[in-house]
């Protein structure tokens, strides 16, 4: 997971470089650097973030150029393993994005021929590849290299012998060409780009482009023309702005009700969602990885219940291992970015054993779009914060619409009762609304436990794999340890870890596992631990049993995790801000994984 | 030249339409109150603005963001104590260098307005409108083109112009406010007043459009000021045999089904679902998704995001707040009442119902003229509404 910026035009390329590369910092901010074409070809490049780089840069002229932000995986964040790489003459600079699996064989015959390497990557394999197949034209050579290329890459390079030309590729990681007046730009992710220009080219796998100031050419690895339409970017940099909030997790979590508005939109009337639900699945199998799983596993519950139609989640890397039954089920992907490399080789997966697949996604025309056979976008915007916010709910949304109509269409849901439950759905916005209501209650609750080392979160049922969602934000934006357990193994083991020392979250709405909630807490007030609870609106029993309660609007069910889980997104956050954590962007986390 | 939007004010004589948001983001023809001021500026040339939150902020900062939706460059302050508009003024002095224009959030006006506030040249002015209720403002004595002196809420009637609440000021007067405000005095109609007779005030008799909403039935004026001049747009499913007349505008994913009969002006936002035979009547809004019941009528009424009215029932003059669900046969009909917030009695004469946000009715519920019913209350079926329902209250 890594950013890559290119540029060919009239300007001078260092500025406008910088400026999108910090547009794409959420997607990796180990190290970063520039390679610039002028007089020759200069390379600058460290380790840390990219206003580091940027407070030591001399001032390089020159109107061609690449740029890359870097999330490591293989070496570790070094200057020598700072993008961009360059060959064993300082001719040739290569940024990539992805993962080269063929490098070690590639390394290993590179340096028998005397080519010399100066860092641990994967990438400068590549670099040096490129070097070999050089005979004064930078994209035959590319072409040449990525036909002995194994793996996911998206690359630009230059070349000092080329000045105005940039050549780049993709397969399996994003990248995107942006079209201006006498300039053109390459990105891996489209906020880069708006600030210049709103017309893109998106590119295919295995597709080469070759940019200069005023042309973009495609072609295939053949070196086959390739045409590719133009598309317009309707949303703008704004919406990927902070607008007066702290933090954009704060401001992505303040636009969850219209988000969800956003993704209800012409939808719950009629329950007009892009499916084939009729076809007569007997199962479904959902797919994700990360919050994104966690939204899967909510998924089997919801499907479960309203469609009563049997479901299974499973984390998007592990699929590809287990044999698949003879069934062929309905097989439903879910990933924010569209580009996660677990999810989309599990989406090929199932296609190969003949599923049809079914995308849950937030970017429109990312490569899951393309792979799965139908797409339902969550319409939540663009999300900044590298914790998942508004598109975990909007997902959760889109799950309850898919249920509402597979219902319907199975005759597994009557008509009365789906009028319920669209009313409920109406609800959610507001629901969330009255959570956002009381953060100053969730901030006050946040100092008596922001100094706690490590916490435990308990739910049942369909607040179990919520309680697992609350865990994740906690470790990943706060730093605290916390471990989620359904609440009826706590017996089996955990039991063990709690002391006075050791906070416990606990989800206890009014819903059927009620009562057993009650009793998890008593297990666990007997061994001294605080317990905060997530319980429902004008429960007088509750606050009897535990040390405080955040109460969220009353749902029925299996609607509970959207504002319980507002709840924890808020608990989380304001821990993080007490302990003075870099919110949205964690150490070691990148937005979206595009490696495997 | 610069403005200053106050927007801190939770407007608690709103009753149940502020409880999750600030008065100025309550929506009128489907658009937050405040943004009808951000319009009136910003097409006067207006673009770089103040706004000073407070209450519920996160949802003017979510809606606005940083202004560019909205041909705006907006920055924001936080006044954490609301106590009073010249605090609130002061708060954003670091944003201001010059001359600067200051306005009410929550008074709907017009290009027009702000055009007349704006052709004012030299020293202090403020702007001052006829009012047919001068007791519940700040009346102005003037003579001339000058202000002399602004009464808040006189007991006796003496004169008819009132103070907008909208300004030109200029840096000079925060020495000003930060003296009178060591006496306590935080409002800019009192600082104003001690300076109209020392370094003097204008002030301006604007012609441009000024509606103020003190209590929850005054929304109703606004949304009729705003449906008059809202553009038109057709989207969404219409059903053969609907009938469509004047100035109606129905968005994205809507379904209008068969029989029903639109008469404008009115606004319906995104995926709202109105039933067979529905009638909306003049001059009504709705938000996004809301449903509308078979055979129900809806007349000269707010209807906010996501309510949901059972078949078979009449709404007339009222607000219906965001989530209200009600099943079949609700009865809110108009006429006249007398309504108690905030400790006082007003006589309306012709209001329906005032429901707040989330509350749930049953089947066959009859509210009584001008009944206040707050958030979240639950009502059973065939229960009759009169008074005020407290939030969260059950009626069974």
């Amino acid at each position: 997971m890594c950013g890559i910026v290119g540029y060919a035009g009239h300007r001078r390329a260092l500025p406008i470089l910088l400026d999108s590369l910090k547009r794409l910092e959420y997607r990796g901010y180990d190290s970063a650097g520039v390679a610039i074409v002028g007089s020759a070809l200069q390379v600058v490049k460290d380790k840390g973030f990219i206003a580091d780089l940027e407070a030591k840069l001399p001032a390089i002229e020159g109107s061609t150029g690449l740029a890359h932000t870097r999330w490591a995986t293989h070496g570790p964040p070094s200057q020598a393993n700072a993008h961009p790489h360059v060959d064993c003459t300082g001719t040739i600079a290569l940024a990539h994005n992805g993962i080269i699996e063929n490098f070690v064989e590639l390394r290993e015959s590179l340096q028998a021929k005397g080519h010399t390497f100066r860092s641990q990557t994967d990438t400068e394999s590549l670099v040096h590849l490129i070097e070999a197949h050089y005979r004064g034209d930078l994209v035959a050579a590319v072409r040449a290299a990525l036909r002995e290329v194994r793996g996911s890459y998206a690359i630009a390079a230059v070349s000092a012998t080329e000045p105005g030309t940039i050549v780049g590729a993709r397969n399996e990681s994003p990248l995107v060409v942006g079209l201006g007046p006498d300039e053109n730009f390459l990105a891996s992710d489209v906020p880069a780009l708006l600030k210049h220009t709103d017309r893109v080219l998106y590119m295919m796998d295995e597709e080469i482009v070759v940019l200069t100031p005023t042309s973009a050419v495609i072609t295939d690895l053949e070196g086959r023309a390739v045409a590719r339409e133009e598309e317009r970017i309707t949303w703008t940099l704004e919406d990927a702005e902070k607008g007066g909030f702290e933090h954009f997790m704060l401001k992505e979590i303040y636009e969850q009700p219209a988000a969800i508005h956003e993704t209800l939109l012409g939808r719950v009337a009629n329950l007009e969602v892009n499916g084939f639900f009729a076809d007569g699945f007997t199962s479904v199998k959902l797919l994700a990885c990360g919050t994104s799983y966690h939204a899967a596993l909510v998924g089997k519950y919801i499907l479960e219940e309203i469609a009563r139609i049997p479901a299974s989640a499973e984390l998007a890397s592990e699929y590809r291992y287990a044999h698949g039954p003879s069934e062929r089920p309905l097989v439903i992907l879910l990933t924010q970015s569209g580009e996660t490399a677990d999810t989309l080789g599990a989406a090929r997966e199932a296609k190969r054993r003949g599923c049809k697949t079914l995308a849950i996604c937030n970017v429109v025309g990312s490569t899951m779009t393309r792979e799965a056979d139908k797409t339902i976008y969550t319409r939540a915007g663009p999300e900044i914060g590298v914790a998942a916010t508004k598109t975990f709910v909007t997902q959760l949304v889109a799950l309850y619409l898919i249920a509402l109509r597979m219902g319907l269409d199975r005759g597994t849901l009557g008509y009365e009762e789906a009028d319920r439950l669209k009313d409920e759905l109406r609800s959610l916005p507001r629901a969330v609304q009255a959570v956002l209501n009381r953060s100053d209650d969730i901030r006050a609750l946040a100092e008596k436990y922001a100094d706690a080392k490590d916490m435990f979160y308990i739910g049942r049922h369909v607040n179990y794999p919520v309680a697992m969602e609350g865990a994740l934000k906690i470790k990943e934006i706060s730093y605290v340890h916390a471990e989620a357990y359904a609440a009826g193994e706590l017996k089996h083991g955990p039991l063990a870890l709690l002391t006075p020392g050791t906070p416990v979250v606990a989800i206890a709405v009014r819903d059927h596992t009620y009562e057993k909630m009650r009793s998890n807490v008593g297990e666990v007030n007997a061994r001294g631990s605080p317990v905060l609870a997530i319980g429902t609106d004008g429960d007088k029993e509750l606050p009897k049993f535990v040390d405080d309660v955040v109460s969220v609007p009353r749902m029925s069910g299996v609607f509970n995790p959207v504002p319980v889980t507002v709840a924890l997104q808020l608990f989380a956050y304001h821990v993080a801000r007490l302990r003075a954590c870099p919110i949205d962007k964690p150490r070691n986390l990148a937005k979206s994984v595009t490696v495997e | 030249m610069k403005a200053v939007i106050l927007a801190a004010g939770e407007g608690a004589r709103m009753g149940p339409f502020t409880a999750s948001e600030p008065k100025v983001m309550i929506p009128v023809g489907n658009r937050p109150i405040v943004e009808y001021v951000v319009k009136a500026l910003v097409e006067n040339g207006v673009h770089d603005l103040v706004i000073v939150v407070g209450y519920r902020r996160e949802r003017i900062l979510s809606y606005f963001q940083d202004g560019k939706g909205f041909g705006a460059r907006i920055k924001y302050v936080v006044q954490a104590k609301q106590l009073g508009t010249a605090h609130g003024v002061f708060e954003a002095r670091s944003h201001l260098d010059g001359p600067f224009v200051v306005l009410n959030g929550s008074n709907m006006i017009d290009g027009r307005f702000v055009e007349d506030l704006l052709e004012h040249r030299g020293g202090p002015a403020v702007a001052i409108t006829q009012s047919d209720r001068p007791k519940s403002y700040g009346v102005a004595a003037v003579e001339g083109s000058r202000l002399v002196s602004i009464t808040e809420k006189p007991v006796e009637v003496i004169g008819n112009l009132i103070n907008t609440g909208a300004y030109v000021l200029d840096p000079t007067i925060f020495p000003e406010i930060e003296r009178l405000g060591a006496s306590g005095v935080h409002d800019l109609p009192r600082v104003l007043s001690a300076i109209a007779s020392t370094s003097g005030v204008a002030a301006v008799r604007t012609q441009g459009m000024w509606v103020d909403a003190l209590y929850p039935w005054d929304l109703l004026r606004l949304n009729q000021a705003a449906l008059a001049s809202a553009a038109e747009v057709r989207a969404g499913t219409i059903e053969p045999n609907v009938t469509i007349r004047g100035r109606v505008s129905i968005g994205d994913g809507c379904v209008i089904r068969s029989g029903a009969y639109l008469q404008g002006p009115l606004a319906l936002g995104p995926g709202c679902e109105i039933g067979p035979n529905a009638v909306l009547l003049p001059s009504t809004s709705l938000g996004k998704n809301v449903r509308v019941g078979a055979l129900t009528t809806v007349v000269n009424s707010i209807l906010m995001d996501d309510a949901s009215i059972g078949p078979s029932s009449v709404i007339q003059d009222s607000v219906i707040g965001s989530g209200v669900t009600a099943k079949a046969g609700l009865m809110a009909a108009s006429g006249p009442a007398d309504i108690q917030i905030e400790g006082e009695w007003h006589a309306v004469p012709a209001v329906g119902a005032l429901i707040g946000e989330d509350s749930e009715l049953g089947n066959g519920v009859a509210v009584e003229s001008g009944t206040v019913v707050n958030e979240r209350a639950r009502v059973a079926s065939g229960a009759r509404l009169r008074g005020t329902i407290p939030a969260g209250g059950t009626v069974l």
